[in-house]
């Protein structure tokens, strides 16, 4: 166990946090999200900044 | 009155049924006055026959089962099957109808125990990682000992609910997914959220329930009391705990730390000047006369009458020159001003720590919290605003991104929106602290709907939200109070509007037919919910009504009704999945289309005039909601999934599109669309939120990111927010981007790195988390 908690020290087996808004408010990581708001999540698109114009 | 047991006959006793099965098995002696019973029950229930009769059809329904059965003995469902044959050939057929009705309704609380326990089965047993069911709410944790208690709870809760409160068709509705009955575990038990005045909850000190708080003296212990304050509340209510003026409340906190600063420093630099020991007692007495003389106390904002006096009675009881006493008083403000300064930042980190630390309901979740900012233009209040913005910039104890409180900007023309408002750089540095930590959001007082309630100098009437995004302003019960403070939702349901599409198969005036069915049927549960709310007492809300936080509830006595008070409260119904719903009808979407738009707004609209309807005709504040889905976002289409097969655009994703949002996966300018969501903003009054997606470069750049801003504020946005990935390496503690790769240690997901360039690392950022991860 002490071998393995070193280990994770350096990172092994350790992964990123990602913050999202869930919806309006955020949560701390995606393991927390229902299956639904992950699927929408994971499909959500980047907004450009053209247009900015007013078309 | 005589029973049906005085009518039965006495015949037929040679083939008298002595037992029946009952359905675990176990056998019971008969007794014909049970059904007898049951019968007049149904009588009673649909107005017809009387005890004569019951008996008559009792005797009946023995002499059947006699019959049938010849001495062994019936099981349950033989004898009702017998009792509504004989209750049709008697010609009581409403009675059999409410029979039937009975029997279904027994037929499904018993299968809802079984699948209760089963429920508490999977909440015992399973991995909240493998189980969605307790990942409903993202903000529990399904895997603590206290969170599956509380899921367990509101599984039992629920199945109450279900069974004994809702009328029938309410119940129907719920279960099939027409409507979606919110937070209805707390169905019997309380309401959603409210607007805390911190203000006027700590003039004169509070109470908790388990203990009395004298008024704060101090910025520490202003912020400290907040955060105790939103705790507290979160006991009394199920949904968000908000603050709507937390620098005008904070600000008050700041004075009287200035205030002893101001002569904690005063005194040190005077002894110091006179090389004496203690003229602490001088001071405070010079002090004290220069307020009593000009009425004033030593404020952040520079009085010249004030500090004159005081120059002047450091001359008279310490013989100090006027020229050195101004000085001396200046550098004493210069450096309590420093420490003032330092004190809230220590007391706003301390706050933001608080709340995303301490627990409440049973210790599951963290309190559910928003605080409101950016409108007051004292010092003291630029002083809170400029601190909080600097904790929440720097995060938690390992630069972490605070999860809570929800940080909101309040948005303001002359106040703090243009180059030159007094509060212009305070804007400028929450879109710089938006742009790295998420928060704050921005809701703006400007808009149309927002702005008609705005009065310069009253901070109640500026626009306030809480939770995801509940906004409270209009008061048809109460026109005089058309304000943000200690009021909020009671309750809320949303309507499954892309079903009501879907069935409507493009029939336009179908759909508005089904529409109206659906909105009169959510308004009639809303008035149920509120009827059992409004049974309760003030005893039963120690904080929320006990501490007079909620309006007007500081006029009650703890046995008083709060039927009255709760009418400042709103009933929202809300919708999901517009989006889908134009696509069912006609086709397309909002965002494809100008002509799309026009429908759907219409849609909307005639569901806000529902809602405006509704509150003359009740005098209560019905109110429209964009509701934030969560957990529903999943429910409504895997049901209709199952219902219509997967149709393209509509039921072809495993989520609704939140309320009126385009489609997340739609590809759009942000200008777009925020410009097609703004109008939304102004039909959705019991709440709404916009938000954009940009990459992580565009939301570094801050200018950029205040133009979006910009782009809200003048498309008539009620409340928006910027979203863009914040992600963090545990191991290195780098926030930012990542993608593959962190960019400060260089390791991907899972891969260690080596000692040597951890010892490298730490040389070179010092805030590298010493130890983190599984232990």
């Amino acid at each position: 166990m002490v071998e393995n908690n070193i280990k994770a020290k350096m990172g092994e087996g350790i992964g990123f946090e990602r913050i999202r808004r869930i919806t309006g408010y955020l949560v701390g990581t995606m393991d927390k999200w229902n299956d639904a708001k992950r699927a929408e999540e994971r499909d959500r698109v980047k907004h450009g900044l053209d247009c900015a114009c007013g078309k | 009155m005589r029973r049906p047991a005085d009518y039965i006959s006495a015949e037929g006793k040679q083939d008298m049924i002595h037992s029946i099965t009952k359905r675990d098995g176990r056998i019971v002696l008969y007794d014909q006055q049970k059904i007898a019973a049951a019968i007049l029950k149904a009588m009673e229930a649909s107005g017809e026959g009387n005890a004569a009769d019951a008996a008559r059809v009792a005797n009946d329904v023995q002499r059947s089962l006699e019959l049938r059965f010849d001495g062994d003995a019936p099981d349950i469902e033989a004898i009702q099957d017998t009792v509504e044959q004989q209750l049709m050939n008697h010609g009581f057929s409403a009675s059999a109808k409410a029979y039937i009705l009975y029997r279904a309704n027994r037929t499904r609380a018993r299968e809802s125990s079984t699948s209760l326990m089963k429920t508490i089965d999977e909440i015992t047993q399973v991995d909240a990682r493998k189980s969605d069911m307790k990942r409903d709410n993202a903000n529990i944790d399904g895997n603590t000992a206290m969170g599956s208690m509380l899921q367990i709870g509101a599984a039992g809760a629920k199945a109450y609910n279900e069974h004994y409160l809702l009328r029938p068709e309410h119940a129907e509705a719920y279960r099939e997914g027409d409507i979606h009955i919110h937070d209805f575990d707390f169905y019997s038990l309380t309401t959603t959220c409210c607007q805390i005045d911190i203000i006027k909850l700590f003039h004169g000190g509070f109470s908790t329930g388990h203990g009395y708080l004298r008024e704060p003296q101090s910025i520490q212990s202003y912020a400290a009391l907040a955060a105790i304050a939103i705790q507290s509340n979160q006991n009394d209510q199920h949904g968000g705990q908000s603050i709507p003026n937390f620098d005008y409340g904070m600000a008050e906190g700041i004075a009287k730390s200035f205030r002893k600063a101001y002569r904690n420093e005063l005194t040190e630099i005077i002894e110091d000047f006179l090389d004496k020991d203690d003229c602490s007692e001088t001071v405070k007495a010079v002090i004290s006369d220069a307020e009593s003389a000009t009425g004033e106390t030593a404020r952040l904002e520079c009085s010249q009458a004030f500090d004159t006096a005081v120059a002047g009675g450091l001359g008279k009881s310490c013989g100090i020159s006027s020229a050195d006493a101004g000085h001396l008083i200046k550098r004493a403000r210069k450096r309590a001003e420093q420490k003032t300064d330092r004190d809230t930042y220590q007391a706003m980190e301390g706050f933001v720590h608080n709340l995303n630390t301490m627990h409440s309901r049973a210790g599951a979740q963290t309190p559910f919290s928003s605080i409101n900012y950016g409108t007051d233009v004292s010092p003291e209040g630029r002083m809170a605003i400029r601190n909080i913005l600097m904790a929440l910039d720097a995060g938690l104890g390992h630069g972490e991104t605070c999860i809570f409180p929800i940080h909101i900007f309040k948005v303001k023309e002359g106040v703090n929106y243009n180059p030159g408002d007094p509060n212009y750089d305070l804007f400028r540095l929450s879109c710089k602290v938006s742009a790295k930590r998420l928060f704050p959001n921005f809701v703006f007082i400007d808009a149309p709907f927002n702005l008609q309630y705005y009065q310069p100098g009253r901070p109640e009437t500026e626009v306030a939200t809480m939770g995801c995004r509940t906004r409270v302003m209009g008061n048809v019960y109460d026109p005089s109070r058309q304000i943000a403070y200690s009021r909020g939702n009671l309750s809320f349901t949303s309507i499954n509007l892309p079903r009501i599409a879907i069935e409507s198969r493009g029939n336009e005036a179908l759909f508005y037919e089904k529409l109206q069915g659906v909105l009169e049927l959510v308004a009639q549960q809303l008035l149920d919910r509120f009827e059992i709310q409004a049974s309760k007492h003030v005893y039963n809300f120690p904080f929320l009504m006990g501490q007079g936080v909620w309006l007007d509830s500081d006029k009650l006595g703890p046995h008083d009704s709060i039927r009255e008070v709760l009418k400042h409260g709103t009933l929202s119904i809300g919708f999901i999945g517009l989006a889908e719903t134009l696509t069912a009808l006609y086709g397309h979407h909002h965002g494809e289309s100008e002509e799309m738009q026009e429908k759907g707004l219409e849609i909307i609209k005639y569901m806000r005039d529902f809602c405006d309807e509704k509150s003359q005709e009740m005098t209560m504040n019905f109110t429209l909601l964009a509701t934030p889905a969560e957990g529903l976002a999943g429910r409504f289409i895997r049901m209709d999934q199952k219902r219509y097969g997967k149709i393209p655009g509509v039921t072809d994703r495993e989520y609704y599109t939140n309320s009126f949002h385009i489609p997340v996966w739609y590809p759009i300018s942000a200008y777009d669309k925020i410009r097609l969501e703004g109008p939304y903003h102004a039909l959705c009054n019991a709440g709404h939120i916009s938000y954009v997606e940009l990459n992580g470069d565009t939301a570094k750049n801050v200018e950029a990111f205040e133009e979006v801003v910009r782009w809200m504020h003048d498309a008539g946005v009620g409340y928006g927010s910027i979203n863009h990935p914040v992600d963090r390496d545990p191991v290195c503690g780098y926030v930012g981007v990542i993608n593959d790769v962190c960019p400060r240690c260089g390791r991907h997901e899972g891969e260690p790195i080596s000692p040597e360039r951890m010892a490298e690392l730490k040389k070179m950022y010092p805030d590298i988390p010493v130890f983190q991860g599984i232990e």
